[in-house]
């Protein structure tokens, strides 16, 4: 598998997931931008790639059909939190 | 409007967040709203998550490409006029010839060669309005104190809080799905403000195509794009899934405020 994705961050991926991930540059050009950067810089390491999935709020992934949806990570989720 | 926090039973200092989902189809796509909040039954959250939903029909009934009475398609049949359009046509016409120049065409809403060729290229603004739709929805959810809020469509989505949670909103663990192992996850990043938007086609087959060469992409794995605004992660990414050496390359020249993770 490939490895990396650099453009703030250096990502190291080994059999498709990320197993490293370094902070390179975080721009503070504006204060929106801080705001972001402050909470938004990927956390992607091995700690949490080893992580129960059970922490996982939301996904992020291609784009899921209606179709596919019954069968996504994301409506695993949404099942848990309808009321 | 208030600018107190909503009334929490303070447990140990901390007060106990709540957490509710809201589901529907719009777009063709399943859409997936959630609230973190005290009280996740108050009833102006569910008003706000009906006026989510309602923004998005209302923009799926004027850029929706599947529905022949869409304005969008009644206006490249010829019937409406272009005066008498909604302004947000116009709006994501110049977003749609920006993300092109941005990325210099590895994004277009043109297929079949808007520069290069003549005739008529067909105009498919899809990629841009999804971002923007979810952004324009999410503004209904940003009003609402006491609240942190994530919106997804699809697999593209916002994070957000109402004005009075900034910089102390819980945050929402998010994680990037697996394109080798459908099902799985490859990594997570952790968001209070911002989108996230990946492009790929582990789900639904290949379906981005390469606009210098006109094929489709058919290489497996995804892009994942993380930065401020959901119209330009979801352009970015989906550059980066065309050519991911030259989307970066780009992006950190351009967009240096949009991080890449490519799988």
């Amino acid at each position: 598998m490939t490895r990396w994705g650099v453009v703030q961050v250096a990502i190291t991926v080994k059999g498709g997931k990320i197993t490293r991930s370094e902070v390179v540059q975080v721009p503070w050009d504006n204060p929106r931008d801080q705001q972001i950067n402050a909470y938004a810089v990927p956390i992607l390491n091995q700690e949490v790639v080893s992580a129960q999935s059970a922490q996982i709020d939301m996904v992020s992934g291609a784009t899921v059909t209606s179709e596919g949806y019954i069968q996504s990570l994301q409506s695993a989720i949404d099942q848990a939190h309808l009321s | 409007m208030s600018s107190t926090p909503h009334p929490a039973p303070v447990r140990r200092g901390t007060p106990t967040v709540g957490r509710r989902a809201f589901v529907d189809v719009v777009m063709g796509m399943p859409i997936s709203l959630h609230v973190k909040s005290v009280d996740v039954q108050r009833p102006d959250i569910a008003a706000a998550a009906d006026n989510v939903f309602a923004t998005l029909r209302k923009i799926d009934d004027l850029f929706s490409m599947w529905r022949a009475d869409s304005e969008l398609r009644l206006l490249q049949v010829g019937d409406i006029a272009a005066g008498d359009c909604h302004p947000w046509q116009g709006e994501i016409l110049e977003l749609a010839l920006e993300a092109e120049e941005v990325t210099d065409g590895l994004f277009t809403a043109w297929h079949g060669g808007r520069c290069s060729r003549g005739g008529h290229a067909a105009y498919d603004p899809t990629g841009i309005v999804k971002g923007w739709a979810v952004e324009k929805a999410a503004e209904m959810m940003r009003v609402v104190p006491g609240i942190a809020f994530c919106l997804s469509a699809g697999g593209d989505l916002v994070c957000g809080t109402g004005q009075d949670m900034v910089g102390r909103a819980p945050a929402w663990l998010i994680g990037i799905e697996n394109p080798a192992v459908p099902g799985s996850y490859a990594g997570s990043v952790e968001v209070v403000l911002g989108a996230v938007a990946t492009s790929g086609s582990a789900a639904r087959g290949a379906h981005v195509v390469d606009p210098r060469t006109g094929d489709v992409v058919d290489r497996p794995g995804s892009a994942t794009v993380v930065g401020p605004d959901l119209v330009w992660a979801d352009v970015w990414a989906t550059a980066a899934y065309v050519d991911p050496v030259e989307a970066g390359r780009l992006m950190r020249i351009r967009a240096p405020e949009y991080h890449l993770a490519v799988l």
